[in-house]
């Protein structure tokens, strides 16, 4: 078992790469979403709520096949198991990240867009130095969450026969005979990479919320 | 006396509720309009009409001869000279108190960082909180607050500060702090349209009195002698009954 650690730990990289990547994508195109969101116009919102529901409903391993056998075939274009996967997460995170920004803008109270108007900033202006900011602090905690979520999720891109973390665990699993160690193993790595990321999560929070701890009162009035 | 607001046959409905019922009014430079009357009569609404918070469904509004309708830009412009001062602060609670005050110099106003902090410095003083520049407005009393806010609408070099109930939702003793510095301004020759019910602040420092009942205006003039005999018998109650 010792000598595939190496193996083990690249594996682990790869797949930390892989979910990062989509999480970087869902977080950006969630965004996107939940500003999309904010206009006052009603077929843009039953777009952006219909893309919502739909990825937040179906499989994500439909979504996998769909991207991988299916795109190929209708765009005649390959696509590796890697860009597959990553599209695939992506696509997924970016339905929930959008309900995770659309809340933390929802959070905002009226009283600072108010003062924002009556000041005559845009609304770019607006979003840029006083909503996000506030925003991002409610934000935070759920999007560690689904960057978690995700970077389990990533396990099914073994399934299209991308060497990640868990196909790897799985061959090293043959490799050695079966067995129950690496798999043990295997659940380790998760372990111990979702465990430091809910850390630096939780240390990101203490340092966005320094000396204004009852501040969210303030903003609410 | 330059006019600098003019307000001709205002009308305001929330769905099918009449709000303001024809409200025409005119401003000049140096006057301190003080609105009185009844809770839910329209005195805040009215303010939010002038900057374009709320929009009109009648009447028209003009700033220093501009139009306050319409398209966007021409309401931001107005609003960059009007500062307003809200009831519940509405500080930005991720931002300190110097902070808050320099943001929309810096950001709107695009004035060069420097110079706003020096002036942001002297607004300090004028409210007597210089001691509090690096506080958060969690960290303040609602008096401090609502001094930031009246720092933060005046550093933006404002011709005109509208107050909405800026001391209804402060502690007793801090009322004192806000109206000292709000006396402060008058002194100065600001013109400012102040929404309270402090009807003694406003004998004293207002220039002029409008008693609004059911959003139309029942009766305007001098605030002692509306405060000592109002012509009217509604006004001559209400008063009445907060003043004694």
């Amino acid at each position: 078992m010792i000598q595939y650690w190496p193996l083990m730990l690249k594996a682990a990289g790869t797949t930390l790469w892989l979910s990062w990547l989509a999480m970087l994508l869902g977080a950006f195109g969630g965004t996107a979403l939940a500003l999309l969101r904010q206009i006052k116009f009603a077929p843009l919102r039953w777009a952006v709520i219909g893309y919502m529901e739909f990825f937040r409903s179906i499989p994500i391993l439909i979504v996998l096949f769909f991207v991988f056998y299916g795109v190929p075939l209708l765009l005649e274009v390959d696509i590796s198991p890697f860009v597959a996967a990553t599209l695939a997460l992506a696509l997924h995170a970016s339905a929930t990240m959008s309900e995770v920004v659309a809340a933390g803008i929802a959070s905002v109270g009226r009283g600072q867009w108010e003062a924002a108007a009556a000041a005559g900033f845009s609304w770019p202006q607006t979003m840029r130095h006083i909503i996000a900011p506030q925003a991002l602090r409610v934000i935070l905690p759920p999007s560690v969450g689904v960057f978690i979520t995700t970077l389990k999720e990533s396990s099914l891109a073994s399934i299209i026969g991308y060497i990640e973390l868990t196909r790897t665990g799985l061959l090293v699993r043959d490799a050695t005979g079966g067995g129950f160690v690496p798999l043990l193993a295997l659940g380790a790595v998760y372990f111990v990479i979702n465990y430091a990321i809910s850390q630096v999560g939780a240390a990101l929070e203490r340092r966005l919320h320094v000396g204004r701890r009852s501040d969210l009162v303030g903003a609410m009035a | 006396m330059t006019e600098i607001l003019a307000l001709d046959g205002l009308v305001k409905r929330f769905g099918s509720r009449t709000i303001l019922d024809g409200i025409s009014l005119n401003v000049s430079a140096g006057e301190i309009v003080c609105f009185v009357g009844p809770s839910g009569t329209g005195k805040s609404t009215l303010l939010r009409c002038i900057n374009g918070l709320e929009d009109i469904q009648g009447g028209c509004i003009s700033f220093e001869g501009q139009a306050v309708q319409g398209n966007p830009g021409a309401i931001r412009a107005v609003r960059k000279r009007i500062g307003m001062i809200f009831q519940h602060f509405n500080l930005y609670p991720h931002l300190t108190a110097l902070q808050n005050v320099m943001l929309a110099p810096v950001v709107v106003h695009k004035e060069p960082r420097a110079e706003v902090e020096a002036r942001a410095r002297t607004l300090f003083d004028k409210v007597r909180l210089a001691h509090r520049i690096n506080a958060y407005p969690s960290e303040m009393s609602g008096g401090e607050q609502q001094r930031v806010a009246i720092a933060r609408a005046l550093c933006t070099n404002p011709h005109l500060l509208m107050f909405d109930e800026p001391t209804s939702a402060l502690d007793p003793e801090t009322v004192g702090d806000v109206l000292t510095v709000m006396r402060d301004l008058a002194l100065e020759g600001r013109t400012m349209l102040v929404v309270t019910h402090e009807i003694r602040f406003a004998a004293d420092v207002g220039t002029r009195m409008v008693f609004m009942d059911q959003g139309r205006i029942v009766e305007q003039g001098d605030p002692r002698a509306m405060v000592a005999g109002a012509q009217t018998e509604r006004a001559r109650k209400f008063l009445g009954t907060i003043h004694g």
